[in-house]
C-alpha cells in the first residue's frame, strides 16, 4: 500500500534529522536521551497508526469491493482469512518496527561520537544511560493509625465536614487526604532531622560497579537560591560505627529543588545480604526550610541489572505487544464495521490507550451514580482498553530502568493473549456469522 | 432422483438499517437442476438471479427455505471445492498478474505445485491471455478481467459449475468460445448453472431453462418444448428456381395455409468470428486477448498433446454455430471434418509408404539415386510440412521420417 510507502519514507527522512539537530539540554546525556525520546515515540506512534490503517483496510476494502466472493466461495474458512490478513499485517509492522528500532539504536550509538563526546561524559553516559538499571523505591509508611488517630482528633474539634462523617465517597476522599498528610510527615524532614530509608535486597551485577541514589527535593518554603544543601550517607548501617569500619559513605552537596538528581555512590556500600540504609540530614546551619521528598519518586536507588542492548530489545517487544492488540483491534473492527466507522473506533482506543489512567479515573467517577450497571457493564468494557501510558517503554529508556523479562510477559500476556486474544475470537465470531453479500436497502 | 442444485422454497427478503423487511428478492423458489445438464435461469434486471446463487454459495442467508448444492450446503469447504463460481464481475487483485492470480486461487483448493503450474498455462492459453499474463489484472479491460474470471472458476476442475453473467462483456469470439466451452464441458458430465440476461447466448447451450421474475419462476422447461412454434413449419431449400418456388407457394395455399419466403441471413457473431480468424491468421498485432479455439487439457479429462502424431489428429474445430455442435454433438464421433478426413488421408499416406519401397524398381532408384531425395520422401515431406504449418518446427522431424521410412521397408 502507498500508504506503508509513505510512512516509511516519514520515519527515514526525520529519524536522522532528528538524530542529528536534536539538542536537549546541553550535555551529551540530554541529546541522547531526547533522540531516543521522541524517535521511539514518533517510530511507535507512526506504526501504530499503520497498523491500525492496515488492518483494518485489507478487510474492509475486500468485503467492499466484492473481492471475497470469489475467495469464499472457495474450501478456505472464513476464520483463516482473518487470521491470515493479521499475520500478513503483523508480518509487515514486525519488519519496520525493526528497521526503524535497528536506525534508532545505531544513531543513539553514534551520536557521542557525532559530537565528539570526552571520556568522562561518555562513563557518565554508560552508567546514566547506555545501561538497565533495577529500581528499588522504599516501602510506603503505614500510616492507618495516625490517619485514625487524626481524624478522631478533628470529629473532636469539629474539622471534619458533614458529609465526610457518613459512609461513602466524601468520608474516602477525606481519610485518603488525610493518608496522604501523615504519609508525608513521614517523609519529611525539618531542620536538625535526618531520615533513614532502609532497603533490602540490592544486589548489583558487579560488585565492583556503582550504586546511583536518585532523588528530588519539595520544600515547605522556597530557599532564596532554590537550592538545599543535603548531607547523606548509604551503606550498611547496622555495623556502622567509628572504629568497626563497613562501607558506608557520606557526603554533602547543594541541588537545586524539584529536580531530579543521581549521586554515584560504589556497589560495595550494600551488603552482602543485600540491605542498604540511605540517610539524609537537614542541616540547620544551612537550610531553613523543611525538606520533603515527594511519594513514589522523591527516592530511589538503581544498579545495574542488565544491559542497554537487551533492554532496548524488550522495549522494542513492548511495542511489538501493543501492534499486535492493535492489529486484532483492526481486524475485529473490520469484521462488522465499514472502512471509516472502522478506523474512528481504532483510533478512539488508541487515544483512551495512551491516556488511559486518566480516561479510567474519570469514568469511576462518573460511573459511581449508575451504581450497579457501571460496574457489572461498563467497566469490564473499560478494563478491556489497552494501557498504554501505563506500560511506556520509552519512560524505561530514558532513565536506564531495568524492563525486566517479568514485566514484559504480563504486558504481553494481559495486552496480547488476554486482550488482544479477546478481540480477535469476537471478531471471528461476527465474521464468521455474518452475510457477506448482504445489502441493506 | 438426485439433483446437483435443489432449493425447498427458498426466500430471501432484503431489510433495512433497522431490520424492516423491505425487498422481496426471491420468492418460494423451488428449483432443481439435474446432473450433467445446462440450466439456464433467466431474467430481467432484479429478477433474482444473481441473489440465488449468492444463497447457493453461502454469501447469503436464506430468509425462508433451504437449498441443497451436491448433496449438501453450499458453503461447506467439502462442497464448495467441487464448485467453480464465476460471478458478474471479476472482482480480482488489482496488483496480481494473471498468473498470480489463478495460482492465488489454486493455492486455495489445495492443489500441488505441478498441478496447478500445468492448469495455469492450459487456462492461459484457453482464455487467450497467455501474452499477457505478467500484467496486473487492474491493468484488465472488462473482457480480460472476465476471461480471468473464468479461469479461476475452472482451476479445480469442478463438477459443478455456477456462472454468472458469464458472456458479459466479452467479445463476440470469446462468447462464442464461452459457449463452446460450456458444450464441451456438459458432454464431459459437468454440470452448469447459468445465469444471464443474454437470451441469444442461453439458447444456444442450455437444454432447460426457468424464468425468473420477481423472484418467482414465471416458467420453466426444456428450451426445444418451451421455444417451439408448433403451429407453424419451415423449410429450407438450396438454389431452386422460380418456377419450383411458385409450386411450392401453391401447394401451401392448398393447404390453405400461408407461405413466407425470405433469403436467409448469415448471423453476424459468425461472420465477426470469420473476419478476426482471418486478422489472426495474418498474424497481425494486439494486445488484447488472443482466441484460441484450444480447450484445456484437464477439462478434457486427457493429458497434454504431445509428438506430431498427436497433433497431426488434434485438427482444429471448424467454425460453426453451437446450435450445430449441440444437434450434432451425438454423431460427431461419425462425423469427421473435411480438414480431419484429409489429414487421415494423408496420415494414411505416410504409413503406406514402407510397401511402396518394396517394389524392385523404388529399390534400384533409391540405390541410383543415393543421397537424392526420392520423389515419395518429397511427396512425404511436403505433406508434412503442409500438415505441421502453423503447428511447430516438425520439418526436421519429417526430414528425419526418410530414414524411417526406409527402415519400414
Amino acid at each position: 500500500m502507498k500508504i506503508a510507502a509513505l510512512f516509511i519514507v516519514l520515519t527515514v527522512v526525520l529519524l536522522p534529522t532528528l538524530g542529528f539537530s536534536t539538542t536537549g539540554d546541553g550535555t551529551i546525556k540530554g541529546i541522547v536521551q531526547s533522540f531516543v525520546s521522541y524517535a521511539f515515540s514518533l517510530a511507535s506512534v507512526l506504526l501504530c497508526l499503520l497498523t491500525l490503517v492496515v488492518s483494518v483496510y485489507s478487510v474492509t476494502s475486500d468485503l467492499e469491493q466484492k473481492r471475497l466472493y470469489t475467495v469464499l466461495t472457495k474450501p478456505v474458512g472464513r476464520y483463516k482469512l482473518l487470521v491470515g490478513k493479521l499475520f500478513g499485517v503483523l508480518l509487515l509492522s514486525g519488519f519496520l518496527l525493526l528497521f526503524f528500532s535497528a536506525s534508532i539504536y545505531a544513531i543513539a550509538s553514534y551520536l557521542p561520537r557525532y559530537h565528539g563526546t570526552g571520556t568522562a561524559e561518555r562513563e557518565q553516559l554508560a552508567d546514566e544511560f547506555f545501561t538497565a538499571r533495577r529500581s528499588l523505591r522504599p516501602a510506603e509508611p503505614d500510616v492507618r493509625d495516625e490517619v485514625q488517630r487524626l481524624y478522631r482528633k478533628r470529629i473532636e474539634t469539629g474539622q471534619v465536614p458533614s458529609e465526610a462523617r457518613h459512609g461513602g465517597r466524601a468520608r474516602d476522599a477525606y481519610m485518603q487526604g488525610l493518608a496522604e498528610l501523615a504519609a508525608s510527615w513521614k517523609r519529611a524532614v525539618v531542620p536538625g532531622k535526618e531520615l533513614v530509608w532502609e532497603f533490602e535486597d540490592v544486589r548489583p551485577s558487579d560488585p565492583n560497579g556503582s550504586l546511583f541514589i536518585r532523588f528530588k527535593y519539595d520544600v515547605s518554603a522556597n530557599p532564596p537560591d532554590l537550592q538545599i544543601a543535603g548531607r547523606w550517607f548509604a551503606g550498611d548501617n547496622r555495623v556502622y560505627a567509628a572504629d568497626a569500619g563497613g562501607a558506608v559513605y557520606t557526603f554533602e552537596r547543594r541541588d537545586l529543588i524539584r529536580t531530579f538528581h543521581e549521586v554515584k555512590i560504589p556497589a560495595d556500600a550494600a551488603a552482602d545480604d543485600g540491605f542498604l540504609a540511605v540517610g539524609f540530614y537537614n542541616d540547620p546551619r544551612l537550610n531553613e526550610a523543611t525538606v520533603i521528598f515527594p511519594p513514589g519518586e522523591g527516592l530511589e536507588i538503581l544498579y545495574k541489572a542488565g544491559s542497554f542492548t537487551g533492554n532496548f530489545a524488550r522495549a522494542v517487544a513492548v511495542v511489538f505487544c501493543r501492534l499486535v492488540f492493535l492489529a486484532c483491534l483492526g481486524v475485529f473492527a473490520a469484521s462488522f464495521l465499514s472502512f471509516p466507522v472502522a478506523i474512528l473506533l481504532c483510533l478512539l482506543v488508541y487515544v483512551t490507550g495512551t491516556v488511559s489512567g486518566f480516561c479510567l479515573e474519570s469514568f469511576d467517577f462518573l460511573g459511581e451514580a449508575a451504581g450497579g450497571f457501571y460496574h457489572w457493564t461498563v467497566r469490564p468494557l473499560i478494563l478491556l482498553l489497552p494501557a498504554f501510558d501505563k506500560f511506556n517503554p520509552t519512560k524505561f529508556l530514558l532513565n536506564a530502568r531495568l524492563l525486566g523479562w517479568p514485566l514484559l510477559a504480563r504486558i504481553a500476556g494481559v495486552m496480547v493473549c488476554l486482550k488482544g486474544a479477546l478481540l480477535l475470537l469476537a471478531g471471528l465470531f461476527i465474521f464468521g456469522c455474518r452475510e457477506i453479500a448482504r445489502v441493506i436497502v | 432422483m438426485d439433483y446437483a442444485i435443489e432449493t425447498f422454497k427458498l426466500t430471501k427478503i432484503f431489510g433495512d438499517w433497522w431490520g424492516r423487511d423491505k425487498v422481496l428478492a426471491v420468492d418460494g423458489l423451488d428449483l432443481q437442476v439435474r446432473y450433467n445438464e445446462i440450466f439456464g435461469l433467466l431474467g430481467p434486471n432484479g429478477s433474482g438471479k444473481t441473489t440465488v446463487l449468492k444463497m447457493l454459495l453461502g454469501l447469503l442467508y436464506p430468509s425462508r427455505g433451504r437449498a441443497v448444492v451436491l448433496g449438501g450446503n453450499g458453503s461447506d469447504p467439502k462442497i464448495n471445492s467441487r464448485i467453480g463460481f464465476m460471478p458478474e464481475e471479476s472482482y480480482l487483485y488489482r496488483y496480481l498478474n494473471a498468473r498470480e492470480t489463478l495460482d492465488f486461487y489454486g493455492m486455495l483448493f489445495g492443489l500441488p505445485a505441478r498441478v496447478r503450474r500445468t492448469r495455469i498455462e492450459d487456462l492461459l492459453e484457453m482464455v487467450g491471455l497467455r501474452a499477457v499474463a505478467n500484467r496486473p489484472v487492474g491493468t484488465y479491460s472488462k473482457g480480460m478481467a472476465r476471461r480471468i474470471g473464468l479461469a479461476q472458476a475452472l482451476i479445480n476442475d469442478p463438477e459443478l459449475l455456477i456462472l454468472d453473467e458469464p458472456t458479459t462483456g466479452l467479445d463476440p469470439i470469446g462468447t462464442r468460445q464461452i459457449k463452446d466451452l460450456l458444450v464441451e464441458l456438459a458432454a464431459r458430465g459437468k454440470t452448469i448453472l447459468l445465469c444471464s440476461h443474454l437470451l441469444a447466448d442461453v439458447e444456444d447451450v442450455c437444454g432447460r431453462i426457468a424464468i425468473l421474475y420477481g423472484g418467482r419462476v414465471q416458467t420453466a422447461g426444456q428450451v426445444k418444448t418451451l421455444l417451439r412454434q408448433s403451429d407453424k413449419r419451415q423449410i429450407t431449400t438450396g438454389q431452386i428456381s422460380d418456377n419450383a418456388l411458385e409450386r411450392i407457394k401453391g401447394i401451401v395455399k392448398a393447404e390453405n395455409s400461408y407461405c413466407e419466403v425470405t433469403t436467409p441471413m448469415d448471423k453476424l457473431e459468425s461472420f465477426f468470428v470469420k473476419t478476426v480468424a482471418e486478422a489472426q491468421r495474418q498474424a497481425k498485432p494486439t494486445s488484447g486477448a488472443v482466441s484460441t479455439t484450444r480447450i484445456g487439457d484437464f477439462l478434457m479429462g486427457r493429458e497434454r498433446a504431445e509428438g506430431i502424431l498427436d497433433r497431426l489428429v488434434s485438427a482444429p474445430v471448424e467454425a460453426g454455430t453451437p446450435v450445430q455442435k449441440r444437434r450434432d454433438s451425438e454423431e460427431r464421433a461419425a462425423k469427421t471434418p473435411r480438414r480431419r478426413e484429409g489429414d487421415r488421408r494423408l496420415l494414411e499416406k505416410l504409413s503406406r509408404g514402407p510397401s511402396r519401397l518394396k517394389s524392385p524398381d523404388v529399390q534400384r532408384k533409391k540405390v541410383e539415386q543415393a543421397g537424392k531425395d526420392s520423389q515419395e520422401d518429397r511427396v512425404r515431406k511436403d505433406v508434412l510440412r503442409d500438415l505441421t504449418d502453423g503447428g511447430g518446427s516438425t520439418a526436421s522431424k519429417g526430414d528425419a521420417g526418410d530414414g524411417q521410412g526406409d527402415r519400414g521397408a
